[in-house]
This record gives C-alpha cells, structure tokens and sequence, in this order.
C-alpha cells in the first residue's frame, strides 16, 4: 500500500503557482518572510536568468550568519552490509561486492587517522540495520569516536526514540537521515524491499531523534530520484514542521546528488550543476540560518565555486568505501564515486585563496551532559 | 556631565578598569591575521572567544593562540553552544581553567538558528558562576525586569541584545535598552545586531557603556577598516554622551493663545 503524506507536509499549496513568471521570482526575492511558495518560484524556470542575483543574495546571508568560515568534517563508512534493495544505492543487497564492517581496532585506528588529518568532527555511516552492524556495534562505534573527537554524528537507520538518547548519551550530537525523496509513489517503486520501504517510519525518524535529545538533524533528499521543486517544497515543510515542536535542535540541509548515470542505475529526474547550485541559492534565501553542507560527491570546481555561496560545511578527504583513511584497507566498493578526491591540506589551500578560513573545531565536548544522562 | 574633564574615562566591570569602549568577538574571521589585525585596530580591551572554537590540546583547531600573545587584553571565553545553564557553567569552569581569565560572557541560546538568549537559563547560570567568584557578563534579552535579576545575583555587566546576533539590524531594541539603562547600577553593553558604526555611536550617546561588536566587523567589506571605524564611532558617541545632547526640537513653539495665559491675570 502507498503510504499517503501527512497534511502537515503536503507541498502543494507551495506548489499551486507552477508556472512561476519572473513577476514570481521578483516578488519572493523582495519577501520579507520567504517560505515554500517563494522556494517553488525560486527553483522554476523563470528563476533561471536570477542566478547571478540569487549567487549574490546568498553569499550575502552565508557571510551575515556563518561569517567568512567553512565547516570542515569527515565520514567513516563503518559498514556496508544492507537488506534493503533501493535501487539508486551501490550498497544495494542484490549488489555483488564484497561485504564487510570494520572491527573495533579498525574503527580506533581509522579513527585516529581521521583525527591526525586535523578533524573534529567526524560522521559515522552504516547501511540498513544488519544483525552485523546494528544498533550496539553503531553504539560501540560512537563511544569510540566520543573519546577522540568533540563533534561525532551518524549516518544511519531510523531508530527508535530510546536508541537516539542511548546514543545521544554516548556523546553522538548529530543525526542525518535523508527522506531521499518525499513523493511517497516514487519511494515506494525505489525502495524495492526491506526496512527502508517503510516511508512513513523514515519520515518520523528525524522527530524521534530530536526528542531524544540530538543537537542536529542533517535532512534532505537525494536529487535525482524525484521531481527536485517537489523534493524542495517538502523538505522545506518537513524542516519547518520539525523547527516548530522541537525549537531547541538545529537541522542542517545537505544536497546529494545522484550523477545522471551512477552504476546500473538512471536517474529519472537528473539534476545538473546549474539547478543544485540554484537550488541551494534558493534554500539559503529561503533559511539564512540553516546550515547547508556540500559532500564530495561534486567536482572540484563546482565546490570551489560554491564555498562560501551558501554552502558553510563541507567534507573533504573522503572515503566513501568501508575503511581506507590508513587504519584499514578499503576492500569494499564506494557507496557513490567521490567526485572531489583532493587531500585535506589542498581543500584547505582552496578555501583560503578564496577569502575563507577552514574550521575544524566548531564545539566542544564540554557539551556532553554527562551529568544529567542526556544531552539536552 | 558624569565625569569632570582631565579625569580618565573610564568604565569598571567586576573591579577591573578599561578605557576602550569596545568589546570584540572573534568568529566569522577569514584568518587569524585579520581577526587579529580587527582586534588591534579596534583599540579593545576586552576580547571574547568562543570555548567551542578552542583547542584543548596541542595540535587542535584553536583561537586561542594568537590571542594570548596580544598584550593588554582580558579574554572573556563565551559559552556558545550551551542550551542549559548546567552546560554553560560546565563551560565557563573549562573556559576559566584554559584561559586563566575569570571573565565569562554567559551566552545560552537553545535555539541555534536565531540563538535568542534564553532568559531562564541565562539566569540560573549567572546565579552560580557569579557565587563562584566568575565576572559574569550575560548576553540577555533587552528585559528591563531580567536586568535587574541579573544585577541582584552578582554580575559584573548586563548584556543586552540590540537585535538579533548577525541580523545587523541595529537597535531594535532601543526603548527597552532605555529603561535598562535608567535602573542599572553595573555597566550595561549592547551585544548582538549592531551593523554600522553609526549604531554604536548611537548606544553610546544613549547612555550605554560599551558595545561589543563581531559580525559587523567580521563579514565587512574590509575588517581591519571597519574595526577602526567601530573604535571612532564608540569615541565619537562617548564624547557626545559626556558632552551633553541638546534638548530634542519641537513642541517648544509659542502658541498664539498660551494655555498657561490665565496665570498673568493674577492680582490684575
């Protein structure tokens, strides 16, 4: 059965002036209160010939709200195995690859090398949950990384609201959890089997974790998959939805994208450079104070070119392949072929030829309510 | 006028004396140089930083560095990130022990995208970090009634916010800045919103005792320049403080027919 969107998250009264004229655009750059009415005007194609303005707009309020500074994290894949078969992901059950998790002193030495490229923070990644990477070894994982890095954040499962605290209380301050696309037909065709078919349990996973007490939910949605102002408009209602009951955590917005061809698989709605980059102006006009961070899935030169425009967090260095930061070899494929494979130190030479400074450390242990048993 | 001429002005916070007007914070620098280059051309004195954007051990991302080595300036860490009060002072006792200064801005926002101080929580903290001997400067809501709690537990400044932290939207606040001001008996400093240096100019000819200033200063065209102008504009306002405004125009106009003209007619 379809599971049928809740009313709260509905896009379509966002969506009812499709055809958006420049008239539109002009009106939602001059609101004074933008919301998803002004998002849709400003990712139609009328928006097209306001890059420029909108290229500047958003610079402006990254600049106002994050000053002239970029974010810096990494993600440690810990494990690829996954009963879920979604048809757009290289750790795909029916995909034959190699199938493995890092042990314990592989996740200490990864960990270590991660913390001697000068990192952080660090995101931990896992597949579906497996009764070999399930809650307690992703738990154990965590601890591990609380004691090495101030800011540690997953990569997951949907969990239940216990399983979030328990973590939370591990020292686990960020959760990211993509709907991948909020049209609830298109989900269910890509998400072909497995825990992850389940749209509406996803959907209420990020609630849950901000119950428990996460500082940060990462969202968004993996471009590619759906209709990209449809995509949009929802998560701007999820993320308004969830700022409303839970006004003590943060979200963070990110923006994957699925390359048009990524493996067996066709995107049917590609998105190229030109609609992320607008997408992303349009989302930091929309949300000045939201977080928006841009992984390595992108090349070299559209990351340049969007430091600082929006984007205030990104990764660098990354391996998406389970193990491969020097502490264990990669003997797994990657979940997306890394489009910006240059070292830390290069990253950090580019963002400060262009007027940015790379930070690394933006919180604290300290934080960690070890005292009350939860973070919040 | 509040001070003759001849005497230093200056302004006293928790027992310390400072002639700068200005307080500096420190994130949202493209580099160490120029954030260092900002505080130096600022004239501050007092300098906050962060806790969360300070390195604990060798070899970590750290603000603090650079900062040490500048003389004459009193390092306030900020406890920035805290949601509860018990956060904050966990804080501020990690901020003492790494910057060896006793100043703590007590900054409590569970909101982090408008990071509206939390008044509740805000207070608790300043009430035990004020009995465990800290100078305790809040970042506050511009609440004329919190003020004055405030005061009552032991701060050192109150803190109020002229609008929204980088919002640049100057003094929103104004009116309750005023009433802050008539009623306080410890220093009281505009944090958050300014964006030109015409505001803080403005919060000092108001009566208030200094600014603090970070994204103003820090997402400008040119940070070094706009710290210098900050520092004239602070003076400029000061001066103007002391020299006395000139009573406001209007409604000093004589009317033809005085409402007052009665009085003449008496003993007539």
């Amino acid at each position: 059965m379809t599971p049928r969107m809740p009313a709260w998250l509905d896009p379509s009264p966002g969506l009812d002036g499709s055809g958006s004229t420049p008239a539109d655009v002009e009106r939602a750059l001059g609101c004074d209160a933008p919301g998803p009415r002004e998002l849709a005007a400003l990712l139609s194609p009328a928006a097209h010939p306001f890059m420029e303005v909108m290229a500047q707009r958003a610079r402006a309020l990254t600049q106002r709200h994050f000053g002239r500074t970029i974010s810096m994290y990494a993600p440690l894949y810990l494990a690829n195995y996954c009963m879920s078969g979604c048809a757009y992901c290289g750790f795909a059950s029916d995909r034959v690859q190699p199938r493995r998790r890092l042990e314990p002193p592989e996740v200490e030495m990864e960990l270590a090398s991660l913390k001697e490229m000068g990192f952080e923070e660090v995101l931990l990644l896992t597949g579906e949950r497996t009764s070999q990477a399930g809650f307690g070894y992703l738990l154990e994982c965590v601890s591990m990384a609380a004691r090495r890095f101030h800011a540690v954040g997953i990569e997951a499962f949907p969990m239940t609201t216990r399983e979030y605290a328990l973590l939370a209380d591990a020292g686990c301050s960020g959760v990211t959890l993509y709907q991948e696309t909020y049209d609830p037909l298109q989900y269910d065709r890509l998400h072909r089997w497995g825990p992850k078919k389940d749209y509406l349990d996803r959907l209420d996973a990020p609630a849950r974790a901000m119950e428990a007490g996460m500082r940060t939910v990462g969202m968004g949605v993996l471009l590619g998959l759906s209709d990209p102002v449809f995509d949009a408009v929802c998560l701007l209602r999820h993320a308004g939805h969830l700022q409303r009951i839970h006004w003590k955590s943060g979200i963070a917005l990110s923006f994957p994208r699925l390359q048009p061809q990524a493996g067996n698989f066709t995107a049917p709605f590609p998105v190229d450079e030109a609609l992320l980059a607008r997408m992303m102006f349009a989302v930091r006009i929309v949300l000045p104070e939201v977080p928006l961070l841009l992984s390595t899935r992108e090349r070299p030169e559209f990351r340049d070119g969007m430091a600082g425009l929006g984007v205030c967090k990104m990764s660098a260095g990354s391996r998406t392949t389970v193990g491969g930061y020097g502490g264990a070899e990669p003997k797994t494929e990657g979940q997306f072929r890394v489009g910006d494979e240059r070292s830390v130190p290069d990253i950090c030479a580019m963002l400060r030829h262009r007027g940015l400074k790379p930070v690394f450390k933006n919180w604290d242990s300290v934080f960690r309510d070890t005292e009350a048993g939860r973070n919040g | 006028m509040e001070r003759q001429g001849g005497i230093r002005d200056e302004w006293i916070v928790g027992g310390h004396r400072f002639s700068s007007r200005i307080l500096m914070g420190t994130g949202k620098f493209k580099d160490e140089e120029t954030m260092v280059g900002a505080v130096l051309a600022s004239g501050t004195q007092i300098v906050t930083v962060a806790l969360r954007r300070v390195g604990r051990i060798p070899g970590e991302d750290d603000m603090l560095g650079p900062l040490l080595q500048l003389g004459g300036i009193t390092l306030m860490p900020n406890t920035s990130g805290a949601r509860t009060a018990s956060e904050a002072i966990r804080a501020a006792r990690l901020g003492r022990e790494l910057s060896g200064s006793p100043f703590v801005k007590v900054e409590i926002h569970p909101n982090p995208h408008h990071l509206m101080p939390d008044p509740i929580e805000t207070f608790e903290a300043a009430r035990v970090l004020a009995a465990e001997g800290f100078v305790v400067m809040p970042y506050m809501p511009a609440d004329p009634v919190l003020a004055k709690r405030l005061e009552d537990v032991g701060c050192a400044s109150l803190m109020p916010l002229g609008s929204a932290i980088g919002s640049g939207r100057g003094l929103a606040t104004a009116e309750m800045l005023r009433l802050i001001l008539r009623d306080a008996r410890i220093p009281v400093i505009v944090d958050a919103g300014l964006r030109s240096p015409s505001e803080a100019a403005a919060a000092l000819e108001m009566g208030c005792d200094a600014v603090l200033v970070n994204s103003a200063v820090a997402a400008s065209g040119d940070p070094v320049a706009m710290a210098a102008a900050f520092a004239q504009a602070v003076e400029a306002g000061r001066n103007a403080r002391r020299a006395g405004l000139m009573p406001r125009g209007g409604g000093t106009a004589l009317a033809t027919s005085p409402l007052t003209a009665f009085l003449s007619a008496e003993g007539a």
